[in-house]
C-alpha cells in the first residue's frame, strides 16, 4: 500500500523501533490497567496479611455458608473459613503456579526450540516428532492421568506436570522464530566474517527471536493459572491445606444453589487474574507487532 | 478532455499526525494520449491515482478538496453505486506486483471472466470464453488450458499480462498503470510495455502511466506531468522535457540516469531526502535539496507557471533552469 | 497428492505410537494398576501378585504395551476390572461426546465464524472493541466456571434447561454444555476470524477487486471471506480432537455420560484398559482430523496444492 511514510534514516528506524514499541505500551490504557492489576497480585501474594489481617486456615464450622457480614465483606464457606481471606491467600498459590510453569516451560521451550531450529538436522526432526507426540495428548487427560498418582496435592508436582506438558508449545515457536532470524542477512554476514555459533545465536539471533516466545509466554501464564484451577476442580490439582481458588471453587460448587458467593468471588479473582495476563500478552503483541497498527 | 483532475487534495490520518498526501494537483488527459507522472515514492503520483478510482484506502484516506472529471461528470461527486459501475468498465486500473494483485485462491479465468459476470450480466460460460480470448489478446501461449490455472503459476510477465488483460476487458476509455514493469525483470518489461502501448493505440484509450523509470517514459509517453511532495512540479511534452528541464527537480532525476557515453564519471544524485509529509517544508518543498535555491524559494510557494502553451513549471528560477 | 498423503500417513505412526506409549507408561508405571480393585482398602499382598499375574502385570512394561497394541490391532480393547468390555464403554461413550462435539463446533462455526466477521469488518467501531473484550473474558474464565454459571442461572435459577443430561443425552440437551465446551475455542475462533479479515481487507488483491468495480458483497464472500477463512478452518479442525479430549470437565458439570466420564471413572479408579484404551482412541482422532484439515487446506489454497 503506498501509504506516505515518515522517510527517516535507516539507523533512526532501527534504534527507534524498542523504545517505539514501550512508548505504545505506555499509552494503551489496556496494557496499563492490567500491568496495574497484575503488580497488585504479587504485591499481595508477597505480602496477603496487607489487606487480609485474618487466617485463611481458621475456620468456624457454625458460620459455614453464611453470607456477607460486617468484618467480612464475601462471607463464609462451607467449611465456615473466611471467604475474603482465602480468596487474598489464593492470589499466592495462583501467581505461584502461573509464574514458575511458565519460567519452566519457557526455559526448557525455548532452548529446546532455539538449539533444534538453529542446528537443525536430525536432532530438529526428532525434536518436532516430539512435540507432535505431546500436542497429540489433549492437556487435562495427561493431567489426570499423571498427577491422579501423584500424590500431596501441593503446587511443585502441578507445575512439573505443565512444564512437562507445556513446553511443546513454546519450543514450536521459538524454532520458528528462531529459523526466521537465522535467514536474515546480518545473521549470514556475522556468519561470512566468522562469528562462532555461540556468539551468533547469543548476540544475533536472540534478541530478534525472544519478541514472539514473550508473547506466547505471557498469554500461556493466564492459561496456567486457569488450567491449575481446572485440575484442583477435577480432584487431582491442589489438595487442602493449600490455599487455591481452583480448591475453593470445586469445594463451592455443590452448594452453587444457595450459596452462590462461596463460588463467585473466587471464581471472580480467577476470572480478573487470567483476563490481566493474557490482556497483556495481547497489548505487548500489539506493541511488538509494527504490521499491526 | 477525457479525464481532468482540478486542484486535487488528499490527506492521510496517521497515529503520528495529517499526512499531506497530495496538495492541489491538477492534470489531463486525452483519449488516445498517455500521461507519464513521474515522482519518487511518497511524492502523491499513486494516491492521486487512488482518488481518481476510487479506492483510497478509506481512512485513513481522505479527498479534501478538488475535482475528478470524467467525460465531464465529477466522479467525487458520485453515489457509490455508480461510481462502482465506472470503476473496471470505463476506468481501469494496472497494479505494479501482479503476484499480490491477483487472488491466490481464484484462477485467472475466474478473476477475468468476473469483470463480464459483474458487469455485463453474462453467464459464467460465456464468460470463461471471453476470459480466454482477452488471454489470448494480450499474447498468453495456449490460453485455452492456462485460463484453469492460478496466479502462482504464472511467471511475472505473464501474470502482469493477465493485469493487463483484466483492465482491458470492458474496454474501458481510461487505462491508469502503477508502476506497471517496477516488479518485472528488465527483459520482460519492454514486452510488457510495448503491449500495453500497443493495445492503447488499438483502442484510442487514454493512458496515465505512473512510473519513477525515465527510460520507460521517453518510449511511450506523449507529456509528462513530474510531482515532488504531492504538487505538480513541471509539465510538458515528452521532448521539451528531455531537451531542456524547466525546473530544478526534473534536471536532478535526468541528471541521475547512468549514461553510456559519461563512463567512469560519478553518477549524480539528488542531495537530501524526500520531505516528510507530515511536515513539508515551507515555500518550495525542494528548496532544502535544490543547487538553485534562494531565500524567495524559502518563504513563497511558486505557482504553476505557464511557460508556453505546451508547458507548465512550478520554478521561481525556470527561465534560469531552462538556460542550463 | 498421493506421495503428499503418503508421507503424512507415515509421519502418523511414530506420533500414534509415542503418545500412546507415554499414556500407557503414565498410567501403567506411575500408578498401580491392581490398586483400585480390592475397593477402598490396600489389597492384600497375594491377591495383588494374583491379579498381577492374571493381568499380565508381571511382565516387563514394553512387553505389556505390545501385547497391548496387538490386542488392540484385533480389535480387542481389553476388559475393564469391573468385567465390563472396554469396547462396549465406548459404543456407549462415544456417540455421546461425538453428539457434544457436533454441538460445540457448529456453535464454533456459526458464532465464531459470524462474529469474527462481523467485528473484522467493522474494525475499531465501538462493536468491535465490545466484542473483542467479550471473547477475551470468555477466554479467561475457565471452563468450569462458565458451566457452573451457567448450569446455575439457565438451569436452576431460570429453569430454561434441565442441569443434568440424562443418558440418552439426545442433542436437546446437549445445547448448552455444547456451548460451555465451546466457549474458549469460539473465543478464539472469532479472534482469528477477524484478524485474518482485517489484514487480508488491506490486502492488494482486494484492492484489485474494489478496482474492477465489483459490487461490496462480491468483494466480501468472493474474495475477502474465501482467503481469510483458511486459518480459521484449519483451527476449526484440529480443534475437533482437542474438543473430545477435553469434555472432561464439560461432561463432569452436567454429569454427561460420555467418553470424558468413563476417562474420569477410570484414572481415579486406575483403570488402566479403559484409559488406555480411550486415549488411544481420541489420539486416534486427533491424528485423523488433523490429516484432514491438512488435505483440506490443499483444497482450500492452490498454492498449497501444487507446491
Amino acid at each position: 500500500m503506498p501509504e506516505p511514510t515518515a522517510p527517516a534514516a535507516p539507523q533512526a528506524v532501527a534504534r527507534s523501533l524498542r523504545s517505539d514499541a514501550i512508548r505504545h505500551l505506555l499509552r494503551n490504557p489496556v496494557f496499563v490497567l492490567s500491568a496495574l492489576v497484575i503488580i497488585f497480585l504479587i504485591v499481595i501474594s508477597l505480602w496477603p496479611s496487607l489487606i487480609a489481617s485474618g487466617n485463611p486456615l481458621k475456620c468456624d464450622l457454625a458460620k459455614a455458608q453464611q453470607g456477607s457480614q460486617p468484618g467480612h465483606p464475601f462471607g463464609y464457606d462451607g467449611q465456615g473459613c473466611d471467604v475474603y481471606t482465602r480468596t487474598v491467600y489464593g492470589a499466592r498459590t495462583s501467581v505461584t503456579v502461573g509464574v514458575c510453569a511458565t519460567l519452566g516451560v519457557t526455559v526448557l521451550g525455548s532452548v529446546l526450540g532455539g538449539l533444534a531450529g538453529f542446528f537443525g538436522g536430525l536432532w530438529d526432526t526428532i525434536l518436532s516428532r516430539i512435540t507432535d507426540i505431546f500436542f497429540a495428548i489433549p492437556v487435562v487427560l495427561g493431567g489426570l492421568a499423571l498427577l491422579s498418582v501423584v500424590t500431596g496435592g501441593t503446587v511443585w508436582p502441578v507445575i512439573g506436570f505443565m512444564v512437562l506438558l507445556g513446553w511443546p508449545q513454546v519450543s514450536r515457536i521459538a524454532r520458528g522464530s528462531v529459523i526466521t532470524a537465522k535467514q536474515n542477512d546480518y545473521v549470514q554476514a556475522a556468519r561470512a566474517l566468522g562469528a562462532s555459533n555461540s556468539r551468533l545465536l547469543l548476540r544475533h539471533i536472540a534478541p530478534n527471536a525472544v519478541a514472539p516466545v514473550i508473547v506466547v509466554a505471557t498469554i500461556a501464564l493466564g492459561t496456567y493459572i486457569s488450567l491449575e484451577a481446572t485440575l484442583s476442580y477435577l480432584g487431582v490439582g491442589l489438595k487442602p491445606p493449600t490455599v487455591s481458588w481452583g480448591i475453593d471453587i470445586s469445594a463451592a460448587s455443590p452448594y452453587i444453589r444457595n450459596a452462590p458467593h462461596m463460588l463467585l468471588w473466587p471464581a471472580g479473582a480467577l476470572a480478573v487474574t487470567v483476563l490481566a495476563f493474557i490482556m497483556l500478552g495481547d497489548a505487548v503483541r500489539d506493541a511488538l507487532d509494527p504490521k499491526l497498527r | 478532455m477525457l479525464l481532468e483532475v482540478r486542484d486535487l487534495h488528499v490527506e492521510f490520518k496517521t497515529r503520528d499526525g495529517v499526512a499531506k498526501a497530495v496538495n492541489g494537483v491538477s492534470y489531463g488527459v486525452d483519449a488516445g494520449e498517455t500521461l507519464a507522472v513521474l515522482g519518487e515514492s511518497g511524492s502523491g503520483k499513486s494516491v492521486t491515482a487512488q482518488a481518481i478510482m476510487g479506492i483510497l484506502p478509506s481512512p485513513p484516506g481522505r479527498v479534501t478538496a478538488g475535482e475528478v472529471l470524467f467525460q465531464g461528470r465529477d466522479l467525487l461527486k458520485l453515489k457509490e453505486s455508480e461510481r462502482r459501475k465506472v470503476r473496471g468498465a470505463e476506468v481501469a486500473m494496472i497494479f505494479q506486483d501482479a503476484l499480490s494483485s491477483l487472488n491466490p485462491v481464484l484462477s485467472v479465468g475466474d478473476q477475468l471472466g468476473e469483470m463480464f459476470v459483474v458487469h455485463r450480466g453474462m453467464a459464467k460460460k460465456d464468460a470463461r470464453a471471453k476470459a480466454v480470448e482477452l488471454m489470448d489478446r494480450v499474447r498468453i501461449p495456449a490460453a485455452k488450458e492456462r485460463v484453469k490455472q492460478y496466479p502462482h503459476q504464472f511467471s511475472g510477465g505473464m501474470r502482469q499480462r493477465i493485469m493487463i488483460a483484466m483492465a482491458l476487458a470492458l474496454e474501458p476509455t481510461l487505462i491508469i498503470a502503477d508502476e506497471p514493469t517496477t516488479a518485472l525483470d528488465v527483459t520482460v518489461q519492454a514486452q510488457v510495455m510495448d503491449l500495453l502501448a500497443e493495445l492503447q493505440r488499438e483502442y484510442n484509450m487514454g493512458l496515465i502511466l505512473i512510473t519513477h523509470d525515465l527510460g520507460v517514459v521517453a518510449d511511450v509517453a506523449d507529456r509528462i506531468a513530474v510531482m515532488y511532495a504531492g504538487r505538480i512540479v513541471e509539465q510538458a511534452p515528452v521532448h521539451d522535457i528531455y531537451k531542456a528541464p524547466a525546473h530544478p527537480y526534473t534536471r536532478g532525476l535526468l541528471d541521475s540516469i547512468p549514461r553510456l557515453d559519461q563512463k567512469g564519471q560519478e553518477l549524480y544524485a539528488i542531495k537530501g531526502l524526500p520531505p516528510n509529509l507530515m511536515n513539508i517544508p515551507s515555500g518550495c518543498a525542494f528548496h532544502p535539496r535544490c543547487p538553485m535555491a534562494q531565500d524567495i524559494c524559502r518563504a513563497h510557494v511558486p505557482p504553476l507557471d505557464q511557460l508556453d502553451n505546451y508547458r507548465q513549471s512550478a520554478c521561481h528560477f525556470w527561465e534560469e533552469c531552462l538556460d542550463g | 497428492m498421493g506421495r503428499y498423503l503418503i508421507r503424512r500417513l507415515l509421519q502418523m505412526i511414530p506420533v500414534f505410537i509415542g503418545a500412546t506409549l507415554l499414556i500407557f507408561l503414565m498410567v501403567n508405571v506411575l500408578g498401580d494398576p491392581v490398586a483400585g480393585l480390592c475397593g477402598d482398602k490396600a489389597c492384600d499382598p497375594a491377591t495383588a501378585a494374583q491379579l498381577r499375574r492374571e493381568f499380565g502385570l508381571d511382565k516387563p512394561v514394553l512387553e505389556q504395551y505390545l501385547t497391548y497394541m496387538g490386542h488392540l490391532f484385533t480389535g480387542d480393547f481389553g476388559t475393564a476390572f469391573n468385567g465390563q468390555k472396554v469396547i462396549d464403554l465406548m459404543s456407549t461413550a462415544f456417540p455421546v461426546t461425538i453428539r457434544l462435539t457436533v454441538v460445540a463446533i457448529v456453535f464454533e462455526i456459526v458464532l465464531g465464524l459470524g462474529l469474527g466477521v462481523l467485528t473484522g469488518l467493522s474494525r475499531g467501531r465501538v462493536l468491535d472493541t465490545a466484542i473483542l473484550l467479550l471473547t477475551l473474558v470468555v477466554i479467561s474464565i475457565p471452563t468450569f466456571v462458565t458451566g457452573l454459571v451457567l448450569q446455575l442461572l439457565l438451569g436452576v435459577k431460570w429453569n430454561w434447561i434441565s442441569p443434568s443430561v440424562s443418558t440418552q443425552a439426545p442433542f436437546s440437551e446437549l445445547i448448552v454444555p455444547g456451548l460451555v465446551l465451546a466457549s474458549v475455542s469460539l473465543a478464539y475462533v472469532t479472534r482469528l476470524t477477524r484478524t485474518s479479515i482485517a489484514e487480508n481487507r488491506r490486502s492488494d488483491y482486494v484492492r484489485t477487486a474494489v478496482a474492477k468495480g465489483l459490487p461490496r458483497r462480491r468483494i466480501i464472500t468472493r474474495h475477502l471471506l474465501r482467503n481469510s477463512l483458511i486459518p480459521v478452518v484449519t483451527f476449526i479442525g484440529t480443534d475437533i480432537g482437542a474438543l473430545m479430549g477435553g469434555a472432561i470437565v464439560t461432561e463432569r458439570i452436567f454429569n454427561i455420560h460420555g467418553v470424558g466420564y468413563q476417562l474420569y471413572q477410570g484414572i481415579l479408579r486406575q483403570n488402566t484398559q479403559t484409559v488406555v484404551g480411550f486415549v488411544t482412541v481420541l489420539v486416534l482422532v486427533f491424528l485423523v482430523a488433523n490429516l484432514l484439515v491438512d488435505l483440506l487446506y490443499a483444497v482450500l489454497d492452490p498454492r498449497i496444492r501444487y507446491a
